[in-house]
């Protein structure tokens, strides 16, 4: 008797066990015509768009981050990259509230350059970029340290600086890590709720009018403040969990080509 | 001429070395004698505690790795997104320089590299030339090679061609090697034992 494959799969069954209840009931018994709404696909939309922004996101502002990390020795900052995951997740969408808000110093600065983070696009953004940066730097910066640094230093010997040498030679040869951890960061960004349930708990901008994020509107059906109940939460939740799984998978699968 | 006089820590390993010679020199040892961590130092990718490089009479001890023009080669080394002719032409081009077409052709006829491709797809050996053609052809004040020429088809007489060439382009070679054998075809062999480099003189080498 293998006792530890045992155990591992036990563990696996403990983590997954709620997804496949919910699977079950919100594709089946519980299925409600709400949960596929045009409301609910429109969010599912937001979601995606949004998450797909920040990735975007994070791969041009975190990547030289977690080379840094990955080739230097601060040990100060490898700490802080995990700050804003380690809070509980409202204090970001409070912080980004305060940051922006018209009587601090701050906000009057962000403002007077017509940065608005309340109830925006630019504020979802904003938020799902600082919760799933830490995820994207995490593995970008593992991916980083297992590479050979040879051709590194070949192009540096030859005058490419530090910055130089990330585009120029490492890049371009990441491919798979970039697109795992990409994958990775945006699973992340498509599960938040608690920071964008407060700065963003709707957008009122082109082309998503009153959209709210998907794990909002889940919300929303729960607390049944939207008509559906908690039969149109459970569909609704369903049908997120179908569109986060391929993305979840092909991040890991790209993460074990990269590993190669 | 490298003149270099350094004493580096690494962990529990300390070398002590001192190198003085111009054209192509040789450190030759046993593994973990020291070899790799002298070339690291004198590129830049290891701490000094003690002593000074000069390059030419430039002296670098402090300078970063990017501006030293130091280029470190091993077995390693490639940019294997590149085009044989991109990767050779790749440090050159970053300097702002350009090399004559026909010098280009002779370099790269003269080490063997007579195919194209992308470099990532090309067998260890041929990655090693495109690499040691790429840093020459960018004219760095040296050229460490660590181990890199191992493998190599008709070494030795690569290794000749390429001190030649190194010689003509006026850039300091220095290549490791297991064996005291490739002193002959330096200018100078040091033998490093120990973390000790000692210098052997050209007469007394095998």
């Amino acid at each position: 008797m293998n006792w530890l494959r045992l155990i591992a799969i036990a563990s696996l069954l403990l983590l997954l066990v709620p997804i496949f209840v919910l699977l079950y009931y919100g594709l089946g018994p519980f299925r409600d015509a709400a949960g596929f709404s045009t409301q609910v696909v429109r969010s599912i939309e937001l979601t995606l768009f949004s998450s797909a922004l920040a990735v975007a996101a994070d791969f041009i502002l975190f990547t030289p981050l977690a080379y840094y990390l990955a080739r230097g020795n601060d040990r100060i900052s490898e700490s802080l990259v995990d700050l804003p995951v380690s809070v509980p997740h409202p204090i970001i969408g409070v912080a980004l509230l305060i940051l922006d808000s018209p009587v601090t110093p701050t906000g009057k600065f962000l403002l007077g350059l017509q940065i608005n983070f309340y109830n925006t696009i630019l504020g979802l953004v904003t938020a799902l970029v600082i919760m799933s940066a830490p995820i994207y730097v995490k593995s970008m910066e593992p991916y980083f340290e297992s590479k050979d640094p040879s051709p590194e230093e070949f192009a540096m010997g030859m005058g490419a600086s530090r910055l130089r040498t990330l585009y120029s030679v490492v890049l371009p040869s990441s491919r798979d890590g970039l697109t795992s951890a990409s994958l990775i960061s945006m699973s992340r960004a498509l599960s938040e709720f608690g920071s964008i349930s407060i700065i963003a708990f709707y957008v009122l901008q082109f082309p998503f009018y009153g959209v709210s994020p998907a794990s909002v509107t889940i919300y929303e059906f729960f607390s049944g403040n939207m008509s559906g109940g908690l039969n149109a939460a459970v569909t609704a939740s369903a049908a997120m969990i179908l569109v986060a799984i391929p993305i979840t998978l092909a991040g890991h699968m790209f993460r074990k080509r990269a590993r190669r | 001429m490298i003149e270099a006089k350094v004493s580096v820590q690494v962990g529990e390993f300390r070398l002590r070395a001192e190198l003085q010679g111009g054209g192509t020199i040789c450190l030759a040892g046993k593994n973990g004698t020291g070899k790799t961590t002298l070339l690291r130092a004198i590129a830049g990718f290891l701490p000094i505690a003690e002593g000074f490089v000069r390059i030419g009479g430039t002296d670098i001890t402090k300078s970063p790795v990017e501006e030293r023009d130091v280029v470190l080669v091993t077995p390693a080394t490639c940019l294997p997104h590149l085009s044989v002719d991109s990767h050779v032409m790749w440090g050159a081009r970053l300097k702002g320089l350009r090399p004559e077409k026909e010098r280009v052709l002779r370099l790269k006829s003269e080490l063997g590299i007579d195919y194209s491709g992308t470099v990532g797809n090309l067998s260890r050996g041929m990655r090693q030339r495109v690499a040691l053609a790429t840093a020459l052809l960018s004219s760095p004040r040296a050229v460490l090679v660590d181990e890199a020429f191992l493998g190599l088809n008709d070494r030795e007489a690569f290794i000749s061609r390429y001190g030649k060439l190194a010689k003509q382009a006026s850039v300091e070679l220095i290549f490791s090697s297991q064996d005291e054998v490739d002193g002959t075809l330096a200018d100078y062999l040091y033998v490093l034992h120990d973390g000790l480099a000692m210098p052997k003189r050209p007469e007394t080498n095998p």
